[in-house]
């Protein structure tokens, strides 16, 4: 049996939307090992997003447990969870996020600086080399493409070399071609760092690339299956 | 049928409300409605000498003197043509109470009058009595009544007795209110009034005293004062008449308040620029938000034209809106705190609003709203409909096309000319509206400096995320270093400048020139106590230095035999009465540049030596020939000499000095500077004064306080007027921050994502406003001293020093300014959580 790294136990979202409560996660228990790859499937807003963000302390759980790295995240305070990210987990969004004001290689060295790394821009330079962005680092993310921008994006969250990456439908704002490159250039990651993944995606095909996928329903867990049956 | 078309959609358009406009609304509505309050109070105070010029002149005409009383025929002339005459005699002299040792003495401005006075208006004396009862002799003693100020700082009371000259008086009562007390100008000393009769025997108006005298005219209904005026100057031309007539009762008032009125206004132009820069920053920011109704449009088929008229009818209405607010404030202000105001002025004034000035400031906030909006609202017309599915924004800003930029000059060179020419002083006006352009134009450069400084700063900062994202943030594309640095720049550098200039002017006259100035000027010395008043120095160790020098007084009428106007326009020798001295030998430490002094028993025709300054700035040149009025007398003489004549040294300074034989038998006093140890001074006063009671003394370090004391007041209004400024300044500080929140809320989210503790991104959005404020500050350092070397160098002709402590106190109002602001902006980002922040945006 290998290590757990991330364990979910009766995890519970309620917000508070203008029509009143509204419970989003309703006891979600899940674990996943080190280096599995884990997709998270499901119609739009079963819960996919919100279960992602509580496994990277975005999100508080209401109630349950959430443990990471055998740290209990629901115990931490929101500077003690930023501080826990650094080098533990590397985020990758929809829509990037990429902070406006900086260029593509101080958005990559961003994490590093905050990590307190020295070489944080050698670093976040090779990271960009490697995604095939050397020529861009000085550019801001306005004058970017879509696929450029999600590439700068993993690199900034591959860049501290994270134990986690966490990714929000990574390819759901661009084109087929620009999102399997991406799917590549991600998966291609999590192998060489030996991370785990966790991917919420629509696309039963990158789903399929998974080791094992979760199906999500109304803020309950519908069913855990192996990835190629997804496909199937 | 594009603007009617554009009006619907521009309404429908503003169903939104108009919550994204409350920046735009205050800067509008501030700079308008400073601008017309100040023309509001300058409007009532305007009206009141208007109206009551007779009042204030005390009379309908005044024919004035110096140094004596009118003549016979003056005297025919006037009761000829007024139905009641008033005779005024104006001095300065010491009022003494108390005897020996004890006694108190004060220098006061006597107005000796008859019974005809007051002819207009009234004396409001505490305890209220009529004038005659309260001048009357009482036990063979004259009445007198005396300014509060006067009769505290000489501790007397109703009843007590004082002594003016040689002769006593008996405090009959308070001076509350004097009539035409507006028109006497500056005074050395307050006010006291007694009869002209009583003054008999006290020694003070002997010949060649300074004295002026005053014939207030009652004339009857309907007189001609314009013929009346040429008349009287055809009559008794040269001899010195002075002629007012109630058209303009108080024209030195009235010269005053039209400049501070002006420079106020001026002021609050530079107000509407700042408001300007945040209007600009409003439209820009609205604008954004807009692109994808913009770019719906398109799609839809309207062209560029279209969509800049739908908005152009938005921005148009809100500035109307704007202006509204403005002016409504404007007026309603100066009408509330009408009787506060009221009270601070020497003349009764009821302010009501008016329309002029109102007009005037609503042309001013429309052409400001004008400038500064149709930029911004120029680069609607590059949105392409492919914003809709791509996020392009209204595009990057450029510099405007040359019909836009035709438009904008043709906008600015209209508000320079509506400010020239209704301000009344169009070199200030020029001088103020280059400024705030120039101004505009180096915050601008210094905003682009700060962001590439900062970006390059930034590589440094590697390491240090706090600073560093900071530093990113000021270098980035965004332009909130521009906003920041422009709006409270421009509204520091106002008060900045005023700072250097206030506190320039304090030291020149608090510090500088009492090093090298006398203690006391004596003036009316009679010639026979010349000898006696030198003897008392000569032998006081404390005195340092003696000045003395005959002195009359003289109008110069003519050089060269022609009028003397037309020859050297408007300068100030030839305008009123100037001093005139005479000396056989130059005096000790006299500088002869040109020519030569006459000798010592020379009895030709009259020679004369003149400033070399003053003879270089009216055009003078070695023989040519000035004719002086000396009481009556025409004295033409040849200039021989120029010698240099320092008159900022508070000394005894002369324009023209003739040969003695020139003036002999004119009536004259002599008048003396004494330089002696401060500790000293009481006991000089009290044995000069007490051995000649007809010299009246002038405690030089009084005089420097009566300047400093209307400087402040100058001060007082110029920094309110800047402080509206800087108030707009914070205004478009505030919506900068708050337009920035959302972007900050977005970055904070993302940080904490990726590991920022809230501590950090507080410390780093504090450094960001930090040092934009500081930036803007010292840019506003750096203007506000350049403008005020040029006003002290240019304007005042005096040395300009760079005043610290108000350069740092600005840096740092700057940087905490803003700092504040960013903070309270702060909050919100700090607060929120990055799942939901980051959720909403995908």
């Amino acid at each position: 049996m290998s290590e757990t790294i991330l364990k979910m136990e009766a995890a519970r979202l309620v917000l508070e939307g203008n029509a009143g409560p509204l419970e989003i996660l309703r006891g979600v228990t899940l674990s996943v090992a080190r280096g599995e790859s884990l997709g998270l499937v499901g119609p739009s807003g079963s819960g996919k997003s919100s279960l992602l963000m509580l496994m990277g302390g975005l999100e508080r759980a209401t109630s349950g447990r959430v443990e990471a790295l055998g740290q209990d995240l629901t115990a931490m305070d929101e500077d003690q969870l930023a501080r826990f990210r650094r080098g533990n987990m590397g985020i990758v969004f929809q829509s990037f996020h990429l902070i406006p004001t900086m260029t593509a290689l101080e958005n990559v060295a961003i994490p590093l600086e905050l990590a307190g790394k020295r070489d944080a821009f050698g670093r976040a330079a090779a990271e960009l080399e490697a995604m095939g962005l050397g020529a861009r680092m000085d550019h801001y993310p306005a004058q970017l493409s879509g696929g450029e921008q999600q590439r700068v994006a993993l690199a900034r969250a591959a860049a501290p070399r994270p134990a986690i990456f966490l990714a929000d439908e990574p390819t759901g704002n661009l084109d087929g071609a620009t999102g399997e490159a991406i799917m590549e250039l991600l998966f291609g990651l999590r192998d060489r760092h030996g991370a785990t993944l966790i991917l919420v995606t629509h696309a039963p095909e990158l789903a399929a690339r998974c080791d094992r996928v979760v199906r999500l329903l109304d803020g309950r867990i519908a069913g855990e299956e192996l990835a190629r049956k997804v496909a199937e | 049928m594009t603007l009617a078309l554009a009006a619907r959609i521009a309404r429908r358009e503003m169903r939104g409300g108009l919550g994204g406009f409350t920046v735009f609304l205050l800067c509008l509505m501030l700079g308008v409605a400073a601008i017309a309050a100040v023309g509001t109070v300058r409007s009532a105070i305007e009206v009141a000498i208007r109206d009551q010029g007779a009042v204030l002149l005390g009379g309908d005409a005044e024919m004035s003197f110096t140094y004596r009383y009118a003549s016979e025929a003056e005297r025919a002339f006037m009761e000829r043509r007024a139905e009641r005459v008033a005779e005024v005699v104006d001095f300065r002299s010491m009022a003494v109470a108390g005897e020996g040792e004890t006694a108190e003495r004060a220098l006061t401005q006597v107005k000796g009058v008859d019974d005809a006075y007051p002819l207009t208006g009234r004396l409001v004396l505490d305890p209220d009595m009529p004038p005659a009862e309260a001048l009357a002799d009482v036990d063979g003693v004259p009445g007198a009544v005396l300014d509060p100020v006067l009769a505290d700082r000489l501790g007397l009371a109703v009843g007590d007795r004082f002594r003016l000259g040689l002769k006593e008086f008996r405090v009959a009562a308070r001076l509350l209110r004097e009539p035409d007390g507006a028109t006497s100008g500056f005074t050395f000393g307050p006010r006291s009034i007694v009869r002209s009769e009583a003054l008999a025997g006290s020694g003070l108006l002997e010949p060649g005293s300074l004295f002026d005298t005053h014939y207030r005219l009652l004339l009857p209904a309907g007189s001609d004062l314009d013929a009346l005026k040429r008349e009287a100057e055809a009559a008794f031309r040269d001899t010195g008449l002075r002629w007012r007539d109630a058209r303009r009762g108080a024209p030195g008032m009235q010269r005053f308040v039209e400049r501070m009125g002006s420079f106020l206004v001026l002021v609050g132009l530079a107000g509407l620029a700042v408001g300007g820069v945040g209007i600009g920053a409003a439209v820009t920011s609205y604008l954004e938000g807009r692109v994808e109704t913009m770019a719906a449009l398109k799609a839809l088929g309207a062209e560029s034209r279209m969509i800049f008229a739908v908005y152009l009818v938005q921005i148009g209405m809100l500035a109307g809106i704007g202006i509204a607010l403005g002016l409504a404030l404007g007026a309603a202000l100066p009408v509330l705190a009408g009787p506060l105001i009221a009270a601070r002025l020497p003349i009764p004034v009821e302010i009501v609003v008016a329309w002029r000035p109102l007009a005037e400031a609503g042309v001013y906030g429309a052409l400001a709203a004008a400038l500064f909006a149709l930029w911004p609202l120029a680069r609607t017309r590059e949105v392409k409909a492919a914003a809709l599915f791509r996020d392009l924004g209204p595009g990057r800003r450029q510099w405007p096309g040359w019909r836009l930029g035709l438009v904008l000059a043709a906008i600015a060179g209209l508000l320079v000319a509506v400010a020239t020419s209704l301000s009344g002083v169009p070199t200030l006006a020029l001088w103020t509206l280059g400024g705030v352009a120039t101004a505009l134009v180096v915050l601008a450069l210094a905003a682009f400096a700060l962001s590439r400084i900062a970006r390059r700063m930034g590589k440094r900062a590697r390491g240090r995320p706090a600073l560093r994202l900071a530093l990113s943030a000021i270098g980035g594309p965004r332009e909130e270093a521009r906003a920041v640095v422009l709006s409270l720049g421009l509204g520091l550098s106002v008060l900045a400048a005023v700072g250097q200039i206030d506190a320039n002017l304090r030291g020149a006259i608090a510090e500088d020139l009492p090093e090298v100035a006398p203690s006391y000027f004596f003036v009316d010395i009679q010639p026979d106590q010349i000898e006696g008043f030198r003897a008392r120095l000569a032998d006081d160790r404390a005195v340092t230095r003696v000045e003395a020098a005959p002195m009359l007084r003289g109008v110069v009428t003519e050089i060269n035999g022609r009028d003397a106007r037309e020859v050297a326009g408007d300068h100030w020798v030839v305008r009123g009465d100037r001093g005139l001295t005479y000396a056989a030998v130059p005096p000790e430490g006299t500088k002869v540049v040109a020519g030569a002094w006459w000798p010592e028993d020379y009895a030709g025709p009259p020679q004369m030596s003149f400033a070399r300054e003053e003879a270089a700035e009216m055009g003078l040149r070695l023989g040519d020939r000035v004719t002086v009025n000396v009481l009556g007398r025409d004295i033409e003489a040849g200039i021989t000499s120029f010698r240099e004549v320092d008159f900022g040294t508070g000394g005894i300074g002369f324009v023209m000095s003739m040969n003695p034989a020139a003036l002999a038998g004119a009536p004259h006093s002599w008048i003396a500077t004494v330089y002696a140890d401060p500790t000293a001074e009481a006991a000089i006063l009290r044995d000069l004064a007490s051995a000649y009671p007809n010299i009246t003394a002038i405690r030089v370090r009084d005089v420097v306080d009566r300047v400093s004391e209307a400087l402040a007041a100058i001060a007082r209004a110029t920094a309110i007027a800047a402080g509206v400024t800087l108030l707009t300044g914070v205004v478009v500080l505030i919506g900068a921050a708050a337009a920035g929140e959302r972007a900050r809320i977005f970055e904070a989210a993302v940080l904490k994502t990726l590991g920022a503790t809230r501590g950090l991104v507080l410390r780093s959005f504090a450094l960001r406003s930090a040092l934009m404020g500081a930036a803007a500050g010292l840019v506003a350092v750096g203007f506000g001293a350049g403008a005020g070397w040029a006003v002290m160098v240019f304007v005042m002709e005096g040395a300009f020093r760079f005043e610290p402590v108000s350069a740092v106190a600005i840096v740092f109002g700057g940087a905490l300014a803003t700092l504040a602001a960013g903070l309270l902006f702060a909050l919100r980002p700090l607060a929120a959580r990055p799942a939901q922040v980051l959720r909403a945006r995908d």
